[in-house]
């Protein structure tokens, strides 16, 4: 028997009217891409659809499919009934414009967001954070053209901070970066989504990173509320009963085993090199077990910045002889990096500040921690005040 | 002030128009209708109507110069790839009533009340209303630069619940709508006036208009569906849309079709109002848009003398802002609006005068201190640059001399520039004294006629419709 599902389009309209998925389908044919999305831009050029199907769940996953609207992964069809209980649980009306989402230029309305965020699997008590996520993203600063059109492998990290983590369960803890946490998962996931139908990051036809990385289907996390120093967005200005998300840069997720010095080795190392070019702010993930150590032999966030700024540095020789330095001109590394190869090597970034410091993880005794070096300019770490209904 | 923009642009002039925090999303949609996506704006930070002059300074220094520099040195980005929309014919849908209706309002085609599904068959009769084929180009409508033809004007008319004979009526609004005169492009504008459409000729009888008791009042199909189909024409084709092209700040419903009560009329020997606007065809429609009105209840009087004091005072307190379209923006196109009752009508001809008598009576009373004319239009509101005094504009020409007769500014000075710019129409129950005024919205929906022109087969054609 036949049942129906009313679904809303997630697909990006510019302000201008135009569809985006017109210039995608457009993009894929010249690249060959067809087999990944044979339906691209057929769809009806309208806010809803009904689909009519004896499985209409499944039809929706198979026409978003071949139209191009996911990322691999089954999606939840964004029916409007679904769509309204999460655009019941922002602080902003349903056709308030976040912005247009580079490169393609698709209007975030509150409303297309809200559609993505259903297709990621959020649940409604999650969108407040999807919705203070895109706005970072729409920030100038962070550059959404660079990061969605790239060859570099970049993909957008956030970390929320705030009573609101705990109460949405955004991990924190064991896995935090890991499967298994349904709002780490999708709140990331709707982020990508977001770039994806109303930006139009379709991988290889617009967006040109040459590997990818598992942190673009999601990279989400929570800062850990229990760690001994203040949070992360107590040190950008909020207050602690604030729930904010920080948005960076994360070319990837590098696993470093022990304490500061193997940090520091991993820091100083070739995984750097874009971060010192475009002076970015790589992120480093803390173990709470080291944090909880180290304060309590008096250690400040400052100082650990400190110290992975003075201890983790790039051998001038490593720079000389790097791929990199061979193939941009001279004139475009920073002159504090300039200045220090003189002094023998070079440091991640040009200042401690630039470091972002997160306290997350497992509380284990063989302490893990993580380094995110970044890439692109202008070097950002943005935050957001997550405003609940 | 876009669209100032837009004719520079095109003539090789680099612009930059500011536009404050909360009409982003309409500049960006307007630059697109006017054919130039790409139109550079710049950036007011929130509204410039509640910073202080400190405020303001930061704001404009801090974001807007930049964006200025910026949309004056660089090239514009380049309009990018056409809108995709169904042709005329397609089928969009097909389903039960409630899926159409469901369809059709979830996707911004409706207006929140069921709608007749425009199938291909009863689009197909309403066709047969016009001589004109379907794909005849009416005009070209902003703000979403849609054509308007007799086609979309038959399915929007299915929409609304009109009856196919009504279609030549529909065609002759539309006309209206696209007149450059009427300025339909401010339709969505922050005041949010609305159209009241006036019908004159046969038509009103012939299609069973009321034109009697309750005569602005929802209930009979020939007004009703006609008022309601000028909405969904402004929303479908034109594209004003709620949250989006649309800024009216409270706006009203759609208003029915007024009918005017001509055997009254000709009783008295008034002219109709489609005459004074200068159209004599058999049948006519005129469209002007209205910020708001009133009733004025219970005139007393049996002369003239009693009865146009309370009359006039009526159409001076609707009006306060408006007054920017006597002699601000527009000097001059400011019309308002008196209905008339027919038993009113006919008490005011009796004492003498005719329509034409009548307006300048009221010419003479419709006056306010030019002290308070000045205060609307320079002090409570912020709409016509530099303040000048009335006798500054008179000076300077943009005005009539009578507004600068002396420097008292407690001088009695009138709402409108001339006699002739009052609209007097004559409807409603024919046996209570009671009028009704609109203040009008100026150049931003200025009165426009058109005659309505029947097809050749229009007897029989009626007649089959009536036999259905």
């Amino acid at each position: 028997m036949e049942s129906s599902l009313w679904v809303l389009v997630p697909a990006g309209q510019r302000a201008s009217g135009e569809w985006i998925d017109d210039t995608l389908r457009a993009r894929a044919e010249e690249k060959g891409l067809l087999a990944r999305s044979p339906r691209a831009a057929e769809f009806p050029r309208q806010r809803v659809e009904l689909i009519r199907d004896a499985d209409p769940v499944a039809a929706v996953n198979r026409l978003y499919r071949e139209r191009g609207w996911t990322d691999g992964l089954p999606i939840v069809p964004p029916t409007i009934g679904r769509v309204d209980e999460m655009v019941a649980e922002g602080s902003l009306e349903r056709h308030a414009v976040l912005g247009e989402v580079e490169p393609l230029g698709g209007v975030a309305t509150v409303e297309k967001v809200a559609a993505n965020a259903v297709l990621a699997g959020c649940e409604p008590a999650h969108f407040p954070v999807v919705l203070a996520a895109v706005q970072a993203l729409l920030d100038p600063a962070f550059n959404l053209r660079g990061v969605q059109t790239t060859d570099e492998n970049v993909a957008p990290l956030l970390v929320v901070n705030g009573p609101l983590a705990a109460r949405l369960g955004i991990n924190a803890g064991w896995g935090a970066l890991g499967p298994g946490w349904p709002a780490n998962a999708a709140i990331g996931r709707a982020a990508h989504l977001v770039m994806h139908n109303l930006g139009g990051g379709w991988p290889g036809a617009v967006s040109f990173a040459g590997l990818g990385q598992p942190g673009r289907y999601t990279l989400c996390l929570a800062e850990r509320d229990d760690s001994p120093w203040p949070p992360l967005h107590v040190e950008q200005g909020y207050r602690v009963d604030q729930s904010t998300v920080t948005l960076l840069r994360a070319e990837t997720v590098i696993n470093v085993t022990g304490g500061l010095d193997e940090l520091a080795s991993v820091m100083g190392s070739a995984a750097s090199l874009f971060g010192i070019l475009h002076g970015g702010k790589p992120t480093v993930i803390l173990s709470p077990f080291t944090a909880r150590r180290l304060a309590g032999e008096g250690w400040t966030r400052e100082r650990v910045r400190r110290e992975l700024f003075a201890r983790g540095r790039l051998p001038a020789d490593t720079w000389r002889r790097s791929w990199i330095h061979a193939t941009v001109r001279a004139s475009d590394w920073p002159d504090w990096a300039i200045a220090a190869v003189a002094s023998g090597a070079i440091p991640a970034v040009g200042e401690p500040d630039d470091i972002t410091l997160v306290v997350a993880g497992a509380e284990l005794p063989i302490p893990q921690h993580a380094y995110c070096p970044s890439w692109g300019h202008p070097p950002c770490r943005i935050t957001r005040e997550i405003v609940s209904r | 002030m876009l669209r100032a923009s837009a004719v520079a642009e095109r003539a090789g002039v680099p612009t930059a128009s500011l536009v404050c925090e909360g009409f982003r999303g309409q500049a960006a949609t307007t630059a697109t209708g006017l054919g130039l996506p790409g139109l550079p704006t710049a950036l007011v930070p929130g509204h410039v109507d509640v910073q202080s002059a400190e405020e303001l300074r930061r704001n404009v220094a801090s974001v807007t110069v930049d964006a200025v520099i910026r949309n004056l040195t660089e090239a514009p980005a380049r309009v990018g790839a056409a809108v995709v929309e169904p042709k005329p014919a397609d089928i969009v849908f097909e389903g039960d009533l409630d899926e159409v209706n469901r369809f059709f309002y979830e996707n911004d085609w409706g207006d929140g009340l069921p709608i007749v599904p425009p199938t291909p068959d009863r689009v197909a009769e309403f066709l047969r209303f016009s001589d004109r084929p379907g794909e005849t180009a009416l005009g070209v409508l902003l703000p979403d630069r849609r054509r308007a033809t007799i086609w979309n004007v038959a399915v929007n008319g299915v929409m609304a619940g009109c009856r196919p004979e009504y279609m030549p009526i529909l065609v002759a609004l539309v006309e209206a709508m696209a007149d450059p005169r009427y300025g339909v492009e401010h339709s969505g504008n922050t005041p949010g006036a609305e159209t009241l459409i006036i019908l004159n000729g046969p038509l009103i009888k012939e299609l069973g208009f009321n034109y009697e008791q309750g005569a602005l009042r929802d209930g009979v199909q020939a007004n009703t569906s006609i008022g309601r189909f000028w909405r969904l024409y402004l929303r479908n084709v034109a594209g004003f849309l709620h949250h989006r092209t649309d800024k009216g700040t409270f706006g009203n419903t759609w208003r029915v079709v007024l009918a005017e009560n001509e055997d009254a009329l000709r009783r008295i020997g008034w002219t109709t109002i489609a005459a004074d606007e200068g159209v004599l065809a058999d049948n006519a429609v005129t469209i002007a848009r209205y910020t708001g009105g009133g009733v004025i209840a219970s005139v007393f009087g049996n002369t003239p003398d009693r009865m146009l004091p309370y009359l006039a005072d009526s159409l001076v307190t609707k009006v306060g802002w408006e007054l920017l379209f006597t002699v601000g923006m527009g000097a001059g196109s400011q019309r308002p609006l008196l209905i008339l009752s027919p038993i009113l009508a006919e008490t005011l001809a009796r004492g003498g005068l005719d329509k034409q008598q009548l307006k300048e009576r009221l010419f003479e009373l419709v006056r306010i201190p030019a002290a308070k004319l000045e205060r609307y239009v320079g002090e409570w509101t912020n709409l016509v640059p530099g303040r000048p005094t009335l006798t500054e504009l008179v000076k300077s020409g943009q005005i009539p001399a009578l507004f600068a007769e002396s420097d008292d500014p407690e001088r009695l000075v009138p709402i409108v520039c001339r006699a002739e710019d009052l609209m007097i129409a004559v409807s409603g129950d024919p046996l209570r004294t009671n009028a009704y005024a609109f203040a009008h919205n100026g150049i931003l929906g200025f009165p426009t006629t058109k005659p309505v022109r029947l097809p050749a087969e229009w007897p029989r054609l009626l007649r089959e419709a009536r036999a259905r």
